[in-house]
């Protein structure tokens, strides 16, 4: 019985100690975490305003992590208040450009150094988006930009995809939200049949994505992923803004003989794969992708969904994913 | 010889065939001929692709195919062809026996008007809106959620010709929705998917639905949260019909917060033109989650009614509570004012909050109103405030407003650590003893900011202190512009002793940097140097 209390006692004051050292952060009054974001100059276009604090609000209500759901606003990397604060959370599309200065790329390469992590939300893009800041693609490079800008910071270091067995998928939250998650009926349909399958075999399998990442001194300081933050906000009443609807693959038996033949004028576009080969993607330059010959000669068709239970879902996956990657770079 | 006639003749027919293609017609766009520099786009193979003609041909027929996954592919290839012939086609296919090919013809007829158009042709919105009846849920999301861009092609006006006593008239015709389709669109308020319904309750008003008291009592009673939220929208339309008063009383119990919360809002928005919904803000403030019950009481107060001493505990509570200004505690704060002059016990309550977001907001309308702007005491401690956005909420409030200042007071800010306050340490040398401006303006005419430096300079010239103009015209050579400028400004405020000085500076130093400037103003007042 003694030794059940030493043990019970020992227990207690180690989970303190944890706990302490997760959630506390030196120079915060209340140790609340607070995020910072990168937000270059006032007045630029800010894409999903609800989005950080929402989640942040979220991770405050599903786990015992403490943030300050007030995000802090740095519009310099070489602003003191970087040292701070543990995470840095950068919205990729809403920078004007990737214009830093070598004082800020130093600071940025101090900061991994000693510790920070930095999320790049939309680090990911396929070159077929273009200015269209309101899609995703799940390419499995970051985008030209990123590259060029960590070229200089870490010249030595490149991005590599995240593995689909990363623990930074599983953090908190694992697989894909169900019925009970979405709120739904055990009987009623999360997503039409086809969207369902292909999102769970192909686009998020086991909830996962294309995260690219770097490590610095054996830690993984950054991570890039294409924009998740559309998929964060809640109005005040719980409900998530704005909507977003799916683009999946589609095939048919036929496809791989039609597609090739069928009437087309446009540009083709080739996009990095998970496993390193290359798909084309078939498409009308300002429209959205028509089809894709992929690696092994497969042809299949994009399609476009839209809806309410596609929004919720993408929503509850982005939501979840983030808070992962939130948790992640927290506990790590 | 034969070489040379194979360049000349056969070669550019070949090449001229071969952009042609096997339907014999150019479709290759000139642009894309010419994209080849561009290395990541490649040059399309044309020759293997088909006319749009030909492929709308072909796939016409896979429709009529007995292989199910031949009309699927059909089907979902159609989606790619915008226009009328695709679309009659995809029309078509929305009577096959198959829900797989129904469902992959109905998305591609929504990719057709991915756009955001809306659908005018009156035959074709009212032929997709019947398949809101179809016997598969995918389809009748699909239609629901294509609602409102139906709506133009659904509801169009017209005019007809009558006869009346024996003469011809021409009357318009008002928007309506065809009779059997406002039968299916108030079954589909019904529908055993949720999506359905929640879809359909969104769009009712555009497409001139009313809904029946009973049905809107049902859906107030939905399991769907999503559908329930909805229809909470709609209750502002159907407020005085029967039943949906009962309704909004039982939705106070919810277990749902979210519910809760907008059942609170909407009735809010009731509560001016109908006052027995004011039994529903009443009833939630009997809340169990702080939130809704303080939210509840706030907005009871914005119609005039008491809070009592326990709400504004509650409050205070919940507030000290919310880890940030954002959301529900947001929204809160910001209503905070209907308590009037109860605000500002609330307001002191959070002057320590966690958030930056809270206190800077609490700082500077706890300043405000309880007059606390007054004394310095009351506000230094909050200048040395972490957060930035808090000092500045302290120093907008005061700025301008503070009558006097004792000489500690001026003494802490002017040794302050953060340069914001330095400046305002200058600024208040305007309402500083004399002889306490004497002891202190020089320690921050030699402060490390500039701004803190040109404001001091700008105080000393407003009062005309001893020695005042010797320190400007000495100013004017200063490294920092700001503080040339400063002190030409101060010089230029005095006519008689100061313009005369600065004047001297611009004939003995022409090239300076600040002495363009100075010219100019000096023209101006008619001083010529």
């Amino acid at each position: 019985m003694r030794v059940f209390l030493v043990i019970l006692v020992l227990f207690l004051i180690l989970g303190m100690g944890l706990f302490h050292t997760l959630y506390s952060v030196p120079g915060l009054d209340a140790g609340a975490v607070r995020i910072m974001q990168l937000r270059r100059v006032e007045g630029t276009l800010v894409r999903y305003p609800d989005a950080l604090p929402s989640l942040l609000e979220m991770m405050n209500e599903k786990s015992h992590a403490n943030f300050d759901p007030d995000p802090m606003f740095l519009d310099s990397l070489s602003d003191e208040r970087l040292f701070e604060n543990p995470i840095l959370y950068i919205n990729c599309d809403e920078l004007p450009n990737f214009d830093f200065s070598s004082e800020e790329n130093e600071a940025l390469r101090l900061y991994m150094e000693l510790g920070g992590f930095v999320y790049l939300d939309a680090g990911i893009k396929a070159s077929f988006l273009g200015s269209d800041l309101g899609h995703s693609y799940a390419a499995w490079e970051e985008r030209d930009e990123v590259r060029a800008w960590f070229g200089q910071i870490f010249p030595e270091k490149i991005f590599s995809p995240l593995p689909r067995n990363h623990e930074i998928f599983r953090t908190f939250y694992k697989g894909l939200p169900d019925n009970e998650y979405l709120r739904l009926e055990e009987s009623q349909k999360r997503l039409p049949d086809t969207v369902l399958s292909f999102v769970e075999q192909e686009k998020w399998p086991q909830g996962t994505y294309s995260l690219v990442g770097m490590k610095v001194k054996e830690r993984l300081a950054c991570v890039a992923s294409p924009i998740c933050a559309m998929g964060w906000g809640r109005d005040e009443f719980g409900a998530w803004i704005p909507p977003i609807s799916f683009r999946i693959r589609e095939s048919a038996e036929d496809f791989d003989e039609t597609l090739q033949t069928a009437s087309f004028s446009g540009q083709t576009y080739e996009v990095t794969r998970e496993d390193g080969l290359k798909d084309e993607i078939y498409l009308i330059p300002g429209q959205r992708p028509l089809w894709v010959k992929e690696p092994a000669g497969r042809w299949r068709i994009f399609k476009y969904y839209s809806g309410e239970e596609i929004s919720n879902y993408a929503h509850s996956f982005y939501a979840r994913l983030g808070m992962n990657v939130f948790l992640y770079a927290l506990l790590n | 010889m034969r070489i040379s006639a194979f360049f000349v003749l056969i070669l550019p027919c070949f090449i001229f065939f071969s952009l042609i293609g096997k339907e014999g017609n150019l479709s290759l766009p000139l642009d894309r001929k010419l994209s080849d520099g561009n290395l990541s786009n490649k040059p399309v193979d044309l020759p293997r692709h088909s006319t749009i003609d030909g492929t709308l041909d072909d796939t016409a027929l896979k429709l009529k195919s007995k292989n199910i996954e031949e009309r699927v592919g059909a089907a979902k290839l159609l989606g790619k062809y915008p226009g009328p012939q695709a679309g009659l086609l995809l029309i078509g296919a929305l009577e096959d026996s198959s829900e797989l090919v129904r469902r992959a013809g109905m998305v591609s007829l929504v990719e057709h008007f991915h756009n955001g158009s809306p659908i005018y042709e009156q035959p074709l919105a009212e032929k997709i809106f019947s398949k809101i009846a179809d016997p598969d849920v995918e389809v009748r999301r699909e239609v629901s959620a294509l609602t409102p861009r139906l709506v133009p092609g659904l509801m169009r006006s017209g005019i007809e010709r009558i006869q009346l006593n024996g003469r011809t008239l021409i009357r318009s015709i008002p928007r309506t929705l065809r009779e059997d389709l406002r039968l299916l669109a108030q079954q589909a308020l019904l529908d055993s998917d949720s999506i359905v319904r929640q879809n359909i309750l969104k769009y009712h008003y555009s497409l001139r639905l009313q809904i029946k008291p009973e049905t809107l009592v049902k859906l107030l009673e939905d399991h769907d949260i999503g559908v329930l939220l909805v229809a909470l929208d709609q209750v502002r339309m159907y407020a005085n019909q029967p039943g949906i008063l009962q309704k909004m009383e039982a939705l106070t119990a919810h277990p749902d917060v979210g519910v809760r919360s907008k059942t609170a809002k909407i009735s809010l928005g009731l509560g001016h033109s109908f006052p027995e919904y004011r039994k529903v803000l009443r009833l939630l403030t009997q809340d169990k989650v702080d939130e809704i019950a303080t939210l509840a009481a706030v907005d009871l107060a914005r119609m005039g009614e008491r809070v009592s001493s326990e709400m504004v505990d509650r409050i205070i509570l919940y507030l000290s509570q919310a880890r940030g200004l954002y959301g529900k505690a947001e929204a809160l704060f910001y209503s905070l004012s209907a308590l009037g002059p109860t605000s500002a016990r609330v307001y002191q309550s959070l002057l320590d909050h966690p958030s930056a977001g809270m206190r800077a907001q609490a700082w500077g309308n706890h300043l405000r109103i309880s007059s606390g702007w007054k004394d310095p005491a009351n506000w230094i401690p909050a200048l040395n405030d972490r957060d930035l956005k808090v000092r500045e909420a302290v120093l907008n409030q005061v700025r301008g407003r503070v009558e006097e200042i004792q000489k500690d007071h001026l003494q802490l800010l002017s040794a302050h650590k953060f340069p914001e306050v330095r400046v305002l340490a200058a600024e208040m040398l305007l309402v500083a003893d004399k002889q306490l401006v004497k002891e202190s303006f020089f320690d921050l005419l030699i402060d490390e900011s500039p701004l803190v430096r040109s404001t001091t300079l700008r105080a000393l010239a407003n009062l005309r202190t001893d020695g005042w103009i010797d320190l400007h015209a000495r100013s004017l050579n200063d490294d920092e512009f700001s503080i040339q400028q400063a002190a030409m400004e101060g010089l230029l405020g005095d006519v008689k002793s100061g313009a005369p000085v600065l004047l001297e500076y611009v004939q003995k130093f022409p090239s300076s940097q600040i002495s363009t400037l100075a010219k100019n103003e000096l023209r101006k007042m008619g001083l010529m140097p």
